[in-house]
Order: structure tokens, then sequence, then C-alpha cells
């Protein structure tokens, strides 16, 4: 009986919710209904609701096509090769270990063979322990607690353990340089409830080896939300201090969007149409905006800041700059704040047609 | 209370069910020559008739409840002073103590109780034979002193006279329950009968193409439950009528003990009773019958003997259930109030001396203990039982456990053969050499968990490698006790444990086993363990 009051108080609560996002976007949906909106951003060239690859953030390179092929052929040399040229770039080096341990957490022919071919080899093992990672929380799965037996926790937990193990020895083997079997270890933290102590020693072993690779920030940011091990406020200040540790190009200015993001997403009746309107969340964007004018043109990462940074400025009525963010990534939405709900193309496409109704056509 | 008005009320409270039938009777014969004179004819009064006459049968089938079923007395011994003494004088003195009549018959019981019974004549106005019941478990786990405060408990019954009336309040309880049953039996019936029409017509419409109706049997047996509902009242005037002074007796019944045992002894009594209740469970599923699926019971006397070894060898945790007693009476029908409330009210009483006084077993008052547990068993156990074959605790423990494993394994060895891989540890060793893969082959012939088989990829291996690694232990412990290798170890503080030849074995096993289990397997170690020792 309890557990259906708190049913229907959750219900209650969500349809609340849901009526107010509804109430907000009609507001702002008066020039233009639904399917005319979604027609004209498709007539002004964006890309059509059924052709929105919804997996990735960027188009998939040729190469990595052929990796990907690779492994499902057990041709671990072409998948080791790949992942070999992303050279001292941290965050494609880690990009990449997470597209093959994806691969390997449901077909791993090609990284056994690997790993028997080349027991020390650092590249195997590192991606053999975000596969431990990965296979773990397959393995829990995604329900509550008390949706979970017995039987998925401990299995969970032996094979969290073993990853850590197998993190370890990726350390051990690892280039002295390479930050990457460090980052590994960062989902593992969290999942073993590390203390922030010991959280804090991990992530200096990550920044003496380089103290700019997003993916880094990105997940420690994780690890201080509240969800986690950390507060909205340790959130925010580990987000400050990155934004302050990169320089003009370093894109770490994502770090503070993304603390709003999980605050807001966190915080229930939170109105997202005034909290992204703080001064404090206005001058986040305008530096992030700042920084990607200063960084390479071709920096893979950029897209990661843009789809957050288009979501901002939609809230704080930017709709000018947040359509040229849209203009500039539209097509591939598998990234955050789109991924952060159920269906992502409904929320990605709300806020893009919107923005595209509410600019006018240039002649 | 006087035991002759409690009589009078019993008798009050059992007629007034009586009453109760014949007003509610009364009451449909009422409403249908009302019906029948205010002009109601035709197919709507004979509605009516038949309405009241379905309501009125489980009325009087309940009023026609001449008999109280009687319940089994236990199985047991019953031994005579000459056989006796001790116990028999120990009784003796109780009784004098208390103020009764001795009983005429003392039984030995195999469950940790003690209880009076008198066949009352005339209602339970006259005397009839009394009958003691104890149990040799009991007996087993208390001192003597502590077995007179539960005897004096017991007799503290019979001087009330409570053990006379028990059978009229008894049968007035048991008709009123059985009358509230006849109501809600022929309620749920409708209901489902309703149920099962309503279904049919669903069908029926489903199959002409149209939406079903939801089946709603609200409303249906309604009558049927009202007519309970008035019963259950009465139930409940009856319990709170009955109940109350019931517990009064018990209480009071802890004051004879209090008298004739001391303050202490019948305080520890109580909170032994606690803990040897849970012990004695446990005992008899763990230990008594462990053996009884490869056909093995323990030496003569040993199983409800066997009890005495455990309660020395668990007395720690034993402590805290005599400490924590429970707060609840164990149902709102149980005569006896909430243990901690019996014993709380026992250790307020004034210090009376007799705290520390010596007293021996209470097993020792038998004049042969183990030819009394022996026969007790004789009298107590089935015929099946009996005919099994009796064994050393020490033996008892490594056949059974030896048998059972090798049943687990016999399971594990057909899956094995099914995949070319058996049906010996040796052959699987070969098989998981040749091709790794047939491990998990393997595991998908055990019994999956719903989310085991939901999953993919490597999520399913990680299910099946705890299966694959339970499996490959039961061969090899199966291998090692058939050749000697390996013994089980009884244990009256713990679970059997498997005892190897060597110190670090269990280690080397282990991790023999995780090698045999990983992902690029080594069946090496555990050749070496337990192939080629």
């Amino acid at each position: 009986m309890i557990g259906l009051v708190i049913l229907a108080v959750m219900l209650l609560g969500g349809g609340f919710k849901w009526a107010k996002a509804r109430r907000g976007a009609g507001k702002r949906e008066e020039s233009g209904h639904g399917g005319a909106a979604a027609r004209a951003a498709v007539e002004r060239g964006f890309v059509p609701a059924d052709r929105l690859d919804t997996e990735h953030r960027a188009p998939v390179t040729a190469d990595e096509r052929a990796a990907v092929a690779a492994a499902g052929t057990g041709d671990w040399q072409a998948c080791a090769a790949w992942l070999e040229a992303a050279g001292k770039d941290w965050d494609e080096r880690i990009r990449r270990v997470q597209v093959l341990s994806e691969l390997a957490a449901v077909e791993d022919q090609w990284l056994l063979a690997w790993r028997s071919a080349k027991p020390q080899d650092p590249t195997a093992a590192v991606v053999h322990a975000d596969t431990a990672v990965q296979v773990a929380w397959n393995v829990r799965g995604s329900l509550s607690a008390s949706q979970t037996t017995q039987e998925q926790f401990r299995i969970f937990h032996r094979l969290i353990a073993q990853a850590q193990e197998a993190a370890h020895e990726a350390q051990r083997l690892a280039d002295p340089a390479d930050p990457v079997p460090y980052m590994v270890e960062q989902p593992i933290a969290m999942a073993l409830g590390y203390s922030h102590e010991r959280y804090r020693e991990l992530w200096t072993q990550i920044t003496e080896r380089d103290p700019k690779v997003l993916a880094a920030h990105t997940g420690a940011l994780q690890y201080w939300c509240r969800k986690w091990r950390g507060s909205h406020e340790e959130a925010r200040e580990f987000a400050r201090a990155s934004a302050a540790a990169g320089g003009p190009g370093d894109l770490l200015t994502l770090l503070p969007l993304y603390a709003h993001l999980e605050q807001e997403m966190a915080t229930g009746d939170a109105d997202p149409d005034v909290y992204y309107k703080q001064p404090e969340v206005v001058a986040a964007a305008d530096a992030a905006l700042a920084d990607l004018a200063a960084a390479r043109p071709d920096d893979p990462r950029a897209g990661r800041l843009r789809h957050v940074l288009a979501w901002v400025l939609y809230w704080q009525d930017r709709y000018e700059e947040a359509l040229e963010q849209f203009r500039i990534v539209d097509g591939y939405i598998g990234a955050a704040p789109w991924t952060y709900v159920a269906d992502r193309k409904a929320r990605y496409l709300r806020v893009r047609d919107y923005c595209v109704s509410r600019v006018p056509e240039k002649a | 209370m006087g035991a002759s008005l409690r009589a009078l009320r019993a008798l009050v409270l059992l007629s007034g069910f009586y009453l109760l039938g014949v007003v509610l009777l009364a009451v449909l014969a009422g409403l249908d020559y009302a019906a029948f004179t205010a002009g109601l004819h035709g197919p709507a009064l004979f509605k009516l008739a038949i309405v009241s006459v379905v309501l009125a049968v489980p009325i009087v089938r309940g009023m026609l409840m001449l008999r109280t079923p009687k319940g089994e007395p236990p199985a047991g011994v019953p031994v005579t002073e000459a056989q006796e003494p001790q116990l028999w004088q120990t009784v003796r003195d109780t009784a004098r103590q208390v103020g009764t009549r001795a009983p005429d018959e003392i039984v030995l019981i195999g469950e940790v109780n003690a209880a009076v019974s008198e066949d009352a004549r005339l209602l339970g106005l006259r005397a009839g034979t009394r009958r003691l019941y104890v149990g040799l478990p009991l007996m087993a786990g208390l001192d003597e002193m502590q077995l007179r405060a539960v005897l004096a408990h017991e007799m503290g019954h019979y001087a009330n006279l409570d053990t006379r009336l028990t059978p009229l309040i008894a049968r007035g309880r048991a008709q009123l329950i059985r009358t509230i049953g006849h109501f809600h039996e022929r309620a749920d019936h409708k209901v489902a009968t309703e149920r099962a029409k309503q279904e049919k017509k669903a069908e029926v419409r489903i199959a002409k193409g149209k939406k079903a109706k939801a089946v709603d049997t609200t409303g249906q047996g309604a009558l049927y439950r009202g007519m309970a509902r008035i019963y259950t009242a009465y139930g409940k005037l009856y319990m709170r009528a009955t109940l109350s002074s019931a517990r009064r007796q018990e209480l009071a019944a802890d004051l004879a003990s209090v008298r004739v045992a001391g303050r202490d002894s019948t305080a520890s009594a109580l909170r032994e009773l606690n803990a040897l209740d849970s012990a004695h469970d446990f005992y008899m599923g763990s230990y008594a019958t462990l053996g009884v699926g490869a056909g093995l019971l323990p030496r003569p006397g040993e199983v409800f003997g066997g009890l005495r070894r455990l309660l020395d060898a668990r007395s720690d945790e034993l402590e805290d259930l005599r400490r924590e007693l429970s707060t609840e009476p164990t149902s709102p029908y149980d005569s006896h109030p909430a243990l901690a409330e019996r014993v709380a009210r026992i250790e307020a009483l004034p210090d009376d001396g007799r705290a520390g006084q010596a007293a021996r077993p209470a097993l020792e008052l038998l004049s042969a203990p183990g030819d009394a547990l022996a026969t007790l068993e004789q009298a107590v156990l089935t015929p099946q039982a009996l005919a099994l074959e009796r064994v050393d605790w020490d033996d008892l423990v490594h056949t059974s456990m030896t048998h059972y494993v090798g049943q687990g394994a016999q399971d594990v060895r057909e899956a094995l053969t099914a995949e070319g891989a058996g049906p010996e540890l040796a052959t699987l060793l070969d098989a998981v050499d040749a091709d790794p893969a047939v491990r998990w082959r393997i595991t998908d012939r055990f019994p999956k968990s719903e989310q085991a088989s939901a999953a993919t990829g490597r999520a399913a291996r990680e299910f099946a490698r705890p299966v694959l690694r339970r499996a490959l232990s039961q061969l090899v412990t199966a291998d090692l006790t058939a050749r000697g290798a390996a013994r089980w170890q009884l244990s009256w503080s713990e679970s059997a444990t498997l005892r190897y030849a060597s110190e670090d074995f269990e280690e080397r096993l282990g991790l023999a086993l995780d090698a045999a289990v990983a992902d690029l397997p080594d069946t090496e170690p555990l050749r070496k363990l337990v192939l080629a020792p």
C-alpha cells in the first residue's frame, strides 16, 4: 500500500514536471506549431528526425569503422593499430579505448586473442580493464537496488574488484606518461565509493601526467556530483578550478556548464527558464564561446562543448548563438544533454527547431 | 474469578453462540414472512425464500457440530513410578507444593514442551484422568530446579481447574471459527463462480470481435461475508472474555512456579525455553535428520539426545536467545502472555534468597537417560525412520555429505556427458583444453535466473562463471572424498567442513578453480592438485 502511495506521488511529481515543461515549451512555440517548426528547420538545411544519429556525437570516421569491423572478424592487430594511432592525444586515446571496450563487453574473442598473444601489452591491458567495468555494469543493470537481485550485486562487486585489479595492472604496464589507465579507474572509484582523499590521489596521478585531458575532467566532475560522492557545491568548485586550469582553446570551459547542467537536472523543482539565466551561468556560456573561438577548428572534442552550449544558450534565449552551435553539430546527437533523457531525439528536436523558428532566415 | 464463575461464563458464552444462531434464523424467517404479508408474490418471493434458506444452511451446520474434533495426543512413552521413581517423586513434590492432585500418568515426549491434560467429564465439572507430558529435549536443556519451575507452572493449571474448563472454552472457539469459515468458504465459492461466468462471457465477446468488459465480482458473496462478520464480532467478544482470563491464569501459574522453584530458577527456565525451542528446531533439521537422505540416523538415543552436544557447543549463540525475549504473544489466540512480560513480572519479585541454588541436570532425574532417549525414538519415529541405518556422528556427517555432493555431482556429470566432456573431471579438463567454450555450453544446461537468461555477451558469461566454478568444485569434492583424500568434518558449533590432506590445500584449490574458469583457462593447476597428487 505504501509502495502504491509512493508510486502515485512519483507519478504526480513527474506529471507536474512534464506539464511545466510543456507549458514553458508552449509559451515558446507560439510562432510555429510542432510539424510546421520541424518542416521549417529541414527546409533551412537541418537534418530531418529520421536521419539523426543518436549514438554518436560526430560522424564516425572510416578508420574507426574499419577497426570496429576488424574486431568482428577477430583481427585484433587492426584494432590495436587504430588505438595506437591516437598517439599521445589522451582524449582521443581514452575515446578509442571506450569504443573498443564497448565492443568487447559484448563479444571479446578478438580481445582474448590479443591478450593471449601479447600478455604484457599495455594497450590490451587498458582495454581489458575498461571492458571489465562495462561488463560489471551490464550485469548490474540500470534498475534501482530493490529491483536488482543478490546474484547481480554479487557478480557486480566481484567484477568491479577485478576491474580495479586490471586497472592497476594496466597502470603498471603503461607508458609512465600515459594517464589513460588512471582514467579507466575513475568509474571504478565511483562504483567502489572511493573516499575524497583516495579520489584526490587518483586525480593527482592523472593530472601529473596531463592536467588538461577533457575526458578526465568530466569523469571527475561526475564523482564530485551529488548523485555520486560529492555535492552541488563541490561539483561547482571542481568545475571552476578545471576551467581556471585551462587556457584558451583547451575547452575546459565545458566543466562549469556541465556542473550547471547536472545541478539543474538533479534539482527537480528548478525552472530551467530561470536557472540558466543566472549571471554566473551566462558568464560560463560567454567563456565557453570564447574558448571555442580559440580552439583548433578540427578539435574533435569541441562537439561535446557545442552540444551543452546549444542547450544552455537556448534557455538563455540566445537563439542565434545557439543555432550556430546546432549548425555545426547537427545530425549527431549521441551527447549530453540529449542523452540524459530516454527520448533524446525529441529533446534535441524540440530545442533545435524552436531556435530555428526564432531566428529569421537571412537572405 | 473463581473456577465455578469461570465455568458459568464459559457456558453462557457457549450458549450465546446457539442463541445468536436462533436469532439470525428467526430474523431470516421474519423477513420472508414480512415480505409475504406486504404483498410480495410469485418469482420475487420465491427468490427471497431461496436466499434465506441458503443463508440459513451454514448457521444450522455450525450449531449441529456436536462434537469438538479431538486433537491427537502427542506420541510418547508412558513411564510408571517403578520405572522412573525420581521423576515421579519430583512431580509428586511439585504437585503437593502447588496444592493439587498429582497426575495419574506421566508420558515422555520428543518436544521442547511440558503439558497437562485432563479427560474432563460432564463439561469439565468432574475430575478425570490427569496426564503430564514431559519432553526429553526440554529436560536436556534444563536443570532440576528449572524443570520443577516448568512442572509447577503446568500443575498450577490443574490447581486452578483450568484444565477442566479448557475443553468447554475450546469447544466454543472451535464452533465459532468453523461457522465463520463456512460463510467465507461459500462467499469465495460464489465469487469464483461469478468470475468464471464473467470470464466466459468476455471470451465470447472477444470471439465475436468486441471489446471485453472487465471482470467485476465486487458485491458477489457480500451476503455471506455480512453473516460471517456478525459471527466474527461475536467471536471477538468471546475471545476477549476468555483470553484475558486465560492470560491471567498463566501469570498465576507462573507465581506457583516461583513458590516451588524460586524466583531465579523460574525466570531462567522461561529464558531457557526461548533458546531451547530454536536450538531444538535447528538441531533436528541440521543434525538429527542430516543423514536421512542418505539412509542414515545417529545411534539409538542420539536422535533426541544429540541436542545436549549442540547446547554445549553453541552456548554463546544461545545466550542471545536467552536475553532477547519476544514482546509479542505468539498469536492473538495464544493463551500465554508475551514471554518478555512473564519474565519481567517474575524478575520484579523480591529476592527469595534462592539465587544460585545448585541443581543437577534435569535428565539425571531419569534412572537411565540414554535408555529413555532410545525408547522414545521407538515411540515417536515412523517405522520408515526406524528402519534407517544407525551410525556414529562422525560417519553420519561424512557419509551423508559425501552422498549429497555425489548427488549434486551426478547432475554435473550428466551435463558434461551431454556436451561430450564427461563424465569425469579428467575428461572435462581435456575438453576445456581442446575448446574453452565448452564450459559455457555446459553451464547453459543448468537452471538460470531470469537476469542470467536475459544477459548476452560477456555479461552472460559472468553469470555462468560462478555456476561453472561450483560445478567444478562439486566434481573435485566428489573425487577427493571418494578416494579418501578429503573428509567431511562434523562440528557442533559450525556447519560441516571439508578437511583436506594438507593445510594449504584449500587455498591452492581455490586458485586452481579460478584458473580453470578464467577467460583464458589454465587447467594445469587443477590437474596437478587433484588428478596427479
